[in-house]
């Protein structure tokens, strides 16, 4: 395949198309680096369409409402839009959920107070996932699929 | 020659794309530091002597300085480290500390260009993993988005040395705000000169009449030549009502199978043939503003196991600030009876008590029954309290919180935490 004959000449020459190609062609509306802090967002998980329409040429606002479950649900999100979730987001936010290397704590045990998040491993995880593993496996491995994420599972799992 | 990026190396191309390549002007820096200290306490078994203390205290510690409000210059870092006060052999095979990312960013204020050099994570696409090395991104006009990025892979064991540990991939989008993305992606990743992993991504959001959106994405395994995942949602506004079906087919061989990269207990589901089916539907009422209602459905389907399902109810109301309650019922009936549960929790968070002394208080009780016996026991009971407040402008939040777990692995646990948060800025 084509893909894995890249050559490391032909990576950077991309790096360099790509980053003359940004500057060079100019996007007509890019994310602001953070949200604006005069908007008043408060602590509460956000509904960005209280104060946003729903979609416009640039944007659609809507799937980034925090509703109940979106704590549960936003890969699609972050998959296509991720510089929109770091306006409000520092990369930490998310890493200490999903870092691709080892952070140790579970988040709810780092943040055992911060009951108004659906951790998934809260209470008593441990049994529950004996039965939910077995049920549907797919989760797990987005955040325990290399060695060192995969440490907490050595013990059991070998 | 194949691409080999050292960590020096990265630095060293970074670096002198950043001096050759972007028009500098130094404004003030800010500074923005974050230290969280948290003290556990607890009691283990360990190496057969039961009831040992275990008493772990971590420091995390983020830095970002810089141009922080605006585009342009700045650096973030954060990582954490343990001091383990009992000095035992609870944490003897682990990591005492790591770094989760530090990296020199430029963000360029005219057009939506990102530079990125040094230990990061990249997400876009297939690609969702922490590198050391260099990520590039921005817009090509206004329909298209690109994102390029390569290096080291962080995840590996370095027994062996990173000399050949290696990692890139990237992902083109064309987007238009009223009608939606679609995205191409492909992720290479080599373990000691051989692929762990090589998977091409396809990503798609529709946005459709009356706000309803379609979106979702394919994963295909290259290096074992199958669809690894196809996951797809509709979201259908029916104000106040969200309702969200989703479906998502997954192959284990192809989405488990990920080369040397596979780790237990991943590597037997690799190679035991199922596939899975996921059809489910969220349902959210905002009932009021102050009430919201929820509904969780989901069913599993299989080629070999017989099916499951699980079904949940949730009732939260909200005050000011983060201050909530809410209560949530769920039940799960797998085909066998040690795969079901009943699932209940009782949570709230009171937030703005400053005028009793403390700033919040969160309390979180959860109760299980499982349909069999695990261990002899047929129910778990988790208990968790905390209570904390803000000082000096919230410039320091101190916490202390409890949690207590009865449950098939342990009789009665009681585990303590004392933390101090602690926040500088300087504009």
């Amino acid at each position: 395949m084509m893909l894995k004959k890249i050559s490391g000449f032909s990576f950077l020459l991309l790096l360099a198309l790509v980053m003359t190609a940004c500057v060079a062609l100019r996007a007509e509306w890019t994310p602001p680096l953070q949200h604006p802090a005069d908007a008043g967002l408060g602590k509460r998980p956000p509904i960005c369409t209280d104060c946003h329409e729903a979609r416009n040429e640039n944007f659609n606002w809507q799937r980034f409402n925090h509703d109940t479950f979106f704590g549960d649900n936003h890969r699609q999100q972050a998959y296509q839009g991720s510089r929109v979730c770091s306006m409000c987001h520092q990369q930490n936010f998310c890493n200490d959920c999903h870092a691709s290397t080892s952070v140790e704590l579970t988040p709810s045990v780092k943040d055992p107070s911060a009951t108004y998040r659906r951790s998934p491993h809260r209470g008593d995880w441990i049994t529950r996932h004996r039965i939910e593993g077995s049920l549907d496996p797919t989760s797990c491995i987005r955040c325990h699929r290399n060695p060192k994420t995969a440490t907490t599972c050595a013990p059991c799992h070998g | 020659m194949k691409l080999r990026l050292s960590s020096s190396r990265a630095t060293v191309m970074a670096g002198l794309a950043l001096i050759v390549g972007m028009p500098v002007t130094l404004p003030a820096v800010e500074i923005h530091i974050q230290s969280d200290t948290r003290i556990y306490g607890m009691e283990r078994d360990i190496g057969g002597v039961e009831g040992q203390m275990v008493a772990p205290g971590y420091e995390y510690l983020r830095i970002d300085a810089g141009q922080l409000q605006e585009k342009g210059f700045s650096f973030h870092s954060y990582g954490w480290g343990r001091l383990d006060f009992a000095d035992n052999e609870f944490f003897e095979h682990r990591e005492d500390g790591e770094l989760l990312y530090g990296y020199l960013q430029y963000a360029d204020p005219e057009s939506g260009l990102d530079l990125r050099v040094g230990r990061q994570t990249v997400a876009g696409g297939v690609g969702n993993d922490a590198i050391d090395g260099l990520q590039l991104s921005g817009d090509l006009g206004p329909w298209l988005v690109a994102l390029v990025y390569g290096g080291q892979p962080v995840g590996f064991s370095s027994d062996n040395g990173r000399t050949d540990d290696l990692i890139y991939g990237g992902r083109l989008g064309i987007h238009q705000g009223r009608f939606g993305e679609l995205g191409v992606s492909y992720k290479n990743l080599e373990n000691n000169n051989v692929i762990a992993e090589e998977a091409l991504g396809l990503d798609l959001s529709l946005f459709l009449p009356a706000n309803i959106s379609l979106s979702g994405f394919s994963n295909r395994n290259l290096d074992s030549k199958g669809w690894a995942e196809h996951s797809y949602e509709l979201q259908i506004p029916l104000n106040p009502v969200l309702i969200r079906p989703y479906f998502g087919e997954y192959d284990y061989e192809h989405y488990f199978g990920t080369g040397v990269n596979t780790v237990n207990p991943f590597r037997v589901l690799a190679i035991n043939g199922e596939k899975l089916r996921v059809i489910g539907l969220d349902t959210t009422w905002k009932y009021s503003d102050a009430i919201d209602l929820a509904l969780k459905i989901k069913g599993n389907d299989y080629d070999r196991m017989n099916g499951s399902e699980y079904a949940s109810g949730l009732v939260t109301w909200h005050g000011a600030e983060l201050t909530q309650v809410g209560v949530e019922v769920g039940y799960m009936k797998g085909d066998l009876d040690k795969q079901k549960y009943l699932l209940t929790r009782l949570f709230g968070y009171l937030d703005g008590l400053e005028e009793y002394g403390i700033g919040f208080m969160s309390g979180d009780v959860v109760w299980a029954r499982y349909d069999q016996p695990i261990y002899g026991k047929d129910d778990s009971l988790f208990v968790s309290l905390g209570v904390g407040r803000d000082f000096l402008d919230e410039a320091v939040e101190v916490e202390l919180s409890a949690d207590y777990s009865r449950d098939p692995y342990f009789d009665a646990d009681l585990r303590g935490l004392f933390s101090v948060t602690y926040r500088y800025d300087h504009e």
